[in-house]
């Protein structure tokens, strides 16, 4: 299937050994996993990716409901049976977060920073429907603070892909490999906060509220105990809660079947607290200030402050 | 967006025979514990008994209540029932946000001019002293859950569910559902992007307390209002406010927004009970009862803008409103000589204005040839609107239907010629209704 402006489709390195896995793994024993294995991953010579890439056959999404309705009620998507990015993405982490806990992938899953996701929904999943899933870690590269890894995740419809989410991850001290390519990122230009659209007032349980629903319960967003031992004054939001907010806010109707969801995340959301955003449409965005042509551009920042938390697009395909 | 007028379809006309109201109080004070049903009774009683009505069956009774109990599904009715109209007149509760009494108007007014009523009152009521206070959605849920519990074990597993946390009621506020901003945020926005200053705002309000305080003064309300629980004034006037005590105030709204916050007490309007009612009629109707003419509705007009996304500001409805209505009636700002602008909150006003003013604002959303137009300040709200009077959500529609149809009448009387007014209310959920009426 083609889709009108994207590129190329995101699939499997052609190198990548494929190896199934009989169901999606559960969360929990990954991050336990996770948790003793981190330790052990060190910055020790170049960062080696494993070329390996984890499917799941067969996910049965009729089972769902219920956890498509309480992520609905939490996110503020409209009640449907179309799948949101944000679900997907769901879905499937856990069959990428595999990818990350097995003991050949060399950066340590606890501490990792999120950096940016950009996700295509190339045609809509519907509850009912079964799907694939696939995941894998690919195109390590230098940052300028360690090296950044995209994890991979799609899920494919009868063989096509139909969601395809490249989550960038960032190990701090560790050391990219030849080759990679340079890090891309230009110094961070002064940032004054738009007007917002709206206000969002998070209270200390939205770590907790999210972890139910999206399965990570990663202390940094459950506990403040887990928090301050990563160096968090409290627990922070998941990024991924405020990115599938503004994609729900654009909503169904306004995103489209086929769309493009990016975020990029700057500073962590302190729980409880409030967040201004501002979702608006590319066109509406003074020059050069939007990142794409159509859709929407989404900004969070602290209310009342140029704390920048994060900022990404929308836009139908 | 076609600038081209419609025609107005031709109709009978609708006229304006006269409203009435109870003073407008402030939250928590004279109306505590008065309901929206005795509000609006009262002043629906002070209607029938002006022109005499007892006892009549009238086509239709319509308003409503911004903030509704659920067990006043139908208000009016209930309030018809109550009063001493024929209980043969049908009633029927709308609600739009703050142009709930406006589009009453427009409701009765159409049907009126289709023929299929003769006599109409429209109005409303609200009261944040006595609002519905409704319990948290967790504890709703187990008590419904419980409610549809076959069993007894079911009903406490039901029941088990509810935390004390759950126990906490949600009081109504005015935050928009989707951006979770209140009005006052919103309008701080908007406020913002059209560098509205702080003594602009504090002008407008000042002269609502001056102008509303001067038409109590000269008797202007003595027909257009019945005492109620012993109050016989709004009393949110303040007829000895000055420039100096406004500019006192701290800001209230915009505190979090990188530009200075402007928006205070003093020039945003208060939350407020109150009730009003007006009467509309055939011009047959009300000539058979030798009822008094004050006015013709001629015309209304409403809009909707998009704020959810920060296209446009959540109060600036009646801004695209207006033009179309003025352009569907061969109108200009020029042939107006009153204009009634709700002063939710007085830089709601100014950014009406600027927005007319603006050439390439007034060319890229309405397709103007440029702008709109300049109000003549003169004629803006000349017996004071609702940061004096105040704003009882559904009653100011009446409150300013009355006030037009009386600033026509006289004015119609003094020169000798036809009168216009023209009145706009903005909503919540970025809504707006406008309307027009003329002397007779």
């Amino acid at each position: 299937m083609t889709v009108r402006g994207t590129q190329s489709a995101v699939t499997t390195p052609a190198s990548y050994r494929v190896t199934d896995l009989p169901e999606v793994p559960k969360l929990g024993g990954l991050f336990a996993k996770g948790v003793a294995g981190s330790a052990g991953k060190r910055p020790k010579g170049e960062v080696r990716l494993p070329e390996v890439t984890y499917r799941v056959a067969r996910v049965d999404t009729a089972g769902e409901a219920a956890h498509l309705a309480a992520y609905q009620d939490l996110l503020g998507e409209p009640s449907s049976d179309v799948l949101p990015a944000g679900f997907l993405h769901v879905l499937a982490f856990p069959v990428a977060t595999a990818v990350m806990v097995r003991g050949d992938f060399p950066l340590p899953l606890l501490g990792m920073v999120h950096l940016r996701n950009v996700v295509r929904v190339l045609r809509p999943v519907r509850l009912g429907e079964t799907v694939e899933v696939r995941a894998w870690a690919q195109d390590a590269r230098a940052h300028r603070r360690g090296v950044q890894v995209d994890l991979v995740a799609e899920v494919l419809v009868d063989g096509d892909p139909a969601y395809q989410g490249v989550s960038t991850y960032l190990a701090k001290g560790f050391t990219a490999p030849d080759g990679a390519a340079p890090a891309d990122e230009s110094p961070r230009e002064a940032w004054t906060a738009p007007l917002p659209t709206a206000r969002w007032k998070l209270g200390a349980g939205t770590g907790r509220a999210y972890g139910a629903v999206s399965g990570d319960q990663n202390p940094i967003h459950t506990s403040n105990l887990g928090a301050k031992a990563f160096g968090f004054p409290r627990t922070i939001a998941h990024g991924m809660y405020s990115a599938a907010r503004a994609l729900a806010e654009v909503g169904p109707a306004r995103r489209g079947e086929a769309y493009e969801w990016t975020v990029e995340f700057f500073r962590p959301v302190l729980l409880p607290g409030t967040v201004d955003v501002a979702i608006r449409y590319a066109t509406d965005v003074a020059e050069g200030g939007a990142d794409v042509a159509s859709g929407f551009v989404y900004d969070g920042w602290r209310s009342g402050k140029d704390t920048r938390h994060f900022r990404g697009t929308v836009r139908p395909l | 967006m076609s600038t081209t007028p419609s025609p107005v379809p031709s109709t009978r006309e609708a006229v304006i025979i006269g409203g009435n109201r109870i003073p407008f109080s402030r939250a928590g004070k004279k109306y505590v514990r008065t309901s929206n049903q005795d509000m609006f009774t009262a002043a629906l009683e002070g209607l029938v008994a002006r022109f005499g009505l007892q006892g009549e069956r009238l086509g239709e009774v319509v308003g409503g209540a911004v903030l509704k109990h659920s067990k006043n599904f139908n208000l009016i009715r209930e309030s018809v029932l109550g009063s001493s109209l024929a209980p043969t007149t049908p009633a029927y509760d709308v609600q739009q946000a703050c142009a709930t009494g406006l589009e009453a108007a427009i409701a009765v007014t159409n049907k009126i001019k289709l023929g299929q009523i003769e006599s109409a009152i429209a109005g409303g009521t609200d009261t944040v002293s006595d609002a519905p206070i409704v319990v948290s959605d967790r504890l709703r849920a187990a008590l419904l859950d419980a409610n549809h519990a076959k069993t007894t074990g079911a009903k406490v597993k039901a029941l088990l569910q509810i935390r004390p946390k759950d126990l906490a009621p949600a009081t109504p506020s005015t935050g928009e559902p989707r951006t979770h901003l209140s009005m006052g945020e919103h309008q701080a926005i908007t406020t913002a992007k059209w560098g509205i200053t702080r003594e602009a705002q504090d002008e407008i309000a000042y002269n609502s307390h001056q102008n509303l305080a001067r038409a109590w003064e000269a008797g202007f309300f003595d027909d257009l209002v019945t005492p109620f629980k012993g109050l016989t004034r709004d009393d949110n006037l303040r007829p000895d406010t000055s420039l100096e005590k406004l500019a006192k105030l701290k800001p209230v709204f915009g505190a979090k927004l990188a530009d200075p916050a402007t928006m205070t007490a003093g020039n945003s309007t208060p939350l407020t009970d109150g009730a009003s009612a007006v009467l509309f009629a055939s011009r047959a109707w009300a000539e058979e009862r030798e009822l008094p003419i004050l006015a013709k509705f001629v015309d209304a007009e409403t809009a909707a803008v998009d704020f959810v996304h920060g296209h446009e500001g959540l109060l600036m409805a009646p801004v695209a409103a207006v033009p179309r209505l003025l352009a569907r009636n061969g109108l200009t700002l020029d042939d107006l000589d009153f204009l009634e602008i709700h002063e939710a909150f007085a830089s709601t006003v100014l950014t009406t204005l600027a927005a007319w003013e603006d050439e390439e604002y007034c060319r890229t959303e309405f397709g103007l040839d440029g702008a709109f137009g300049k109000v003549d300040r003169s004629k803006l709200n000349v017996n004071g609107s609702s940061l004096a009077a105040g704003h009882p959500f559904a009653a100011t529609g009446g409150r300013i239907i009355a006030t037009a149809a009386k600033l026509v009448a006289a004015k119609a009387k003094e020169t000798g010629r036809p009168a216009r007014a023209l009145i706009s209310v903005c909503a919540a959920g970025g809504l707006g209704a406008v309307a027009l009426v003329e002397s007779v």
